[in-house]
């Protein structure tokens, strides 16, 4: 790590003992090279200290106390404060519309990951493929990358209009005649065509899953895919040429080289798609808010919104403690889960 | 003869598939570009069926006076503040935990990474009264407190990144200059950050692209009067007022600068997304 790099700074072994004059050179620098790195890192480490640990720390702090955005808990006046203990976590837990949140955010976090690594492996490999062409179809799926989560929303609202006059999903559908279909297959209840108020449900038994959280997931899914294309293309670009070439000679097509050469060379840049789009997953707000709010009713509201509504659109009852609440228990589960890539992150930066 | 068939075969399947997937994934672009640049009559008979006549600009010009010549200026100055700062303070931080050793090095640097992980609500209820207390709260220091939020959540990347380019320069570099009688500042700034710039390049675009894009925290910490265009956006977008034309209008202002920078620096940007997910 960068201890043994800097260790090199240090004079050579005594068998080459360094000239007196180059000694005396160095040692009145000494002192301000022991302070040199707490220079270098004071600027950044204050403002995360200011603005981000102690925010987080009052966060977590809050949470154990009953207060409202009117009158914000505070640190520095223990007269104000209402201490319920675990209660903003046992109501939070009790809450049914804490789980069907929870519920919402599911569906996101399988669904979105899934979407987006298994998208962008084969989109990826094609472009692998088209060498030719490549980087011009590479530049179209990053493209999206650039735009906003709220401008993607507002661009998939005109897409889904409910009017086949306005929205190109639904002409196309009128085309083929099956706008308004009313269809049941087993626990699945489809109905193509109002794609943001309620385009079908999966009948689980314990829970039904509303499918307008699947016309949420995919503008995400269209904004976030770049980044797997990129860290996909980039991850390809390792393989070596010479075994794709040996397997073109034993035979093999193209379908047979991708799923034993390409997919197993591509492990890494795999797996840091999938967790850094399940971060993106658990942390959704711009896409629901803008395009339905959470609604209609509660179907698409997800854990990031409901947090935010509880603190913000709530301002005379006393929600702010269950607000932090559900931000804790967000962060918890974030760094709980995220955990071993985390380690794996350090331990990679420190090797 | 065989081989060569079933090759020709392939490749026309794998050029057909891409080039589907590629279209369709440029539909919406289309509708909304479509739907900015034609009366609201047209857009409301179906943007596919445009005539070249129809095209007009007129969407964009009252989008424009509107209000959103407003958000836009705040928007340039939020994200161009804020990407100065982060990346001022965090290359210097960067270069320290990629070049030298101190106490609660490893300590730090954990908490750091966590912003790359930890939601930005964990922040985001007990900002405002904080911003209060700090005198962030009004007028023009609104700017600065945002910009200081996005530098303390963009903190993980900027040294995950940029330390990244900083671990790279070769040491006996650095070792020479030092051994002529260079300050670790000096080095720092005439050897290691000229090494880097392709790489703070990269980082301060991701960053301006992010920064830019932000709903969150604009909704919440600024006032009407600062609010970004991604902020001003969300409030065009009222599903029941007939406005998708100047909605339309907005979107496409908003996402053209990131996208500009984009298509300018496109290397860059690729190359720092690059270092960002596949080193470490």
């Amino acid at each position: 790590m960068a201890s043994r790099r800097t260790s090199t700074v240090a004079p050579p072994p005594p068998a080459t003992a360094p000239p007196a004059a180059w000694v005396a050179q160095r040692r009145p620098r000494s002192r301000a090279e022991r302070f040199a790195p707490y220079i270098f890192v004071a600027p950044l480490l204050a403002v995360f200290a200011a603005f981000y640990l102690w925010p987080a720390l009052v966060t977590v702090l809050s949470s154990f106390f009953r207060w409202g955005l009117l009158r914000p808990w505070s640190p520095v006046e223990p007269a104000r404060w209402r201490f319920v203990g675990l209660e903003n976590y046992t109501t939070t837990l009790t809450d049914p519309s804490f789980w069907n949140a929870v519920l919402n955010t599911a569906v996101w976090l399988v669904v979105f990951p899934l979407l987006v690594v298994g998208f962008s492996l084969l989109v990826s490999i094609l472009i692998w493929y088209t060498t030719r062409a490549g980087t011009v179809f590479r530049t179209v799926f990053i493209l999206p990358m650039t735009i906003s989560l709220d401008a993607a929303g507002i661009i998939w609202s005109f897409i889904y209009n409910a009017d086949p006059q306005i929205g190109v999903l639904n002409a196309a559908l009128d085309r083929l005649g099956i706008l308004g279909a009313d269809w049941r297959l087993g626990p699945l209840e489809l109905h193509p065509g109002s794609w943001l108020s309620n385009p079908g449900v999966l009948h689980l038994g314990f829970a039904d899953v509303r499918l307008t959280n699947l016309a949420l997931v995919i503008p995400a899914f269209w904004a976030f895919t770049g980044f797997g294309v990129i860290t996909i293309t980039a991850g390809l670009t390792a393989v070596p040429y010479e075994l794709v070439e040996a397997a073109k000679v034993d035979g093999a097509n193209a379908w047979q080289t991708a799923r034993h050469i390409l997919v197993p060379a591509l492990r890494r840049p795999l797996v840091v798609v999938g967790v850094v789009s399940v971060i993106f997953a658990l942390r959704t707000f711009d896409i629901v808010y803008v395009m339905t709010g959470g609604g209609p009713a509660q179907d698409t509201m997800v854990l990031a919104l409901l947090l935010w509504q509880q603190a913000f659109a709530f301002l005379d009852t006393p929600q702010g403690g269950q607000a932090t609440a559900i931000a804790v228990l967000m962060s918890a589960v974030l760094v709980a889960g995220s955990w071993p890539y985390l380690r794996q992150l350090l331990a990679g930066r420190s090797r | 003869m065989t081989a060569v068939g079933r090759s020709r075969w392939m490749t026309f399947l794998l050029y057909g598939s891409i080039t589907v997937l590629a279209v369709v994934w440029l539909v919406p672009m289309l509708s909304a570009l479509a739907t900015a640049t034609l009366p609201l009559s047209q857009t409301r008979a179906g943007w596919w069926n445009l005539s070249p006549a129809d095209l007009t600009f007129g969407n964009f010009a009252r989008a424009w006076d509107q209000g959103l010549s407003r958000y836009a200026v705040n928007s340039f100055i939020i994200t161009i503040l804020a990407v100065v700062l982060t990346v001022s303070a965090g290359s210097l931080a960067a270069y320290a935990y990629a070049r030298m050793a101190f106490r609660l090095k490893a300590t730090t640097y954990f908490l750091l990474i966590t912003t790359m992980i930890v939601p930005v609500q964990i922040i985001l209820i007990p900002m405002l009264p904080w911003f209060r207390t700090l005198g962030l709260n009004a007028g023009p220091q609104e700017y600065l407190g945002i910009a200081l939020v996005h530098t303390a959540f963009g903190a993980g990347w900027a040294i995950f990144m940029l330390g990244a380019f900083f671990a790279q320069i070769p040491e006996d570099l650095l070792e020479a200059a030092r051994i002529d009688g260079a300050g670790w500042f000096d080095v720092f700034r005439r050897i290691a950050l000229p090494l880097a710039l392709p790489g703070i390049v990269s980082f301060a675009i991701i960053d301006f692209v992010f920064v830019w894009n932000d709903l969150l925290l604009a909704l919440t910490l600024l006032d009407r009067a600062h609010q970004p265009l991604t902020v001003g956006l969300a409030n065009l977008q009222t599903p029941h007022l007939a406005q998708e034309d100047l909605v339309a209008a907005g979107t496409i202002m908003a996402i053209l600068p990131p996208l500009v920078l984009f298509a300018a620096l496109n290397r860059f940007y690729v190359r720092g997304l690059f270092a960002g997910a596949t080193k470490g």
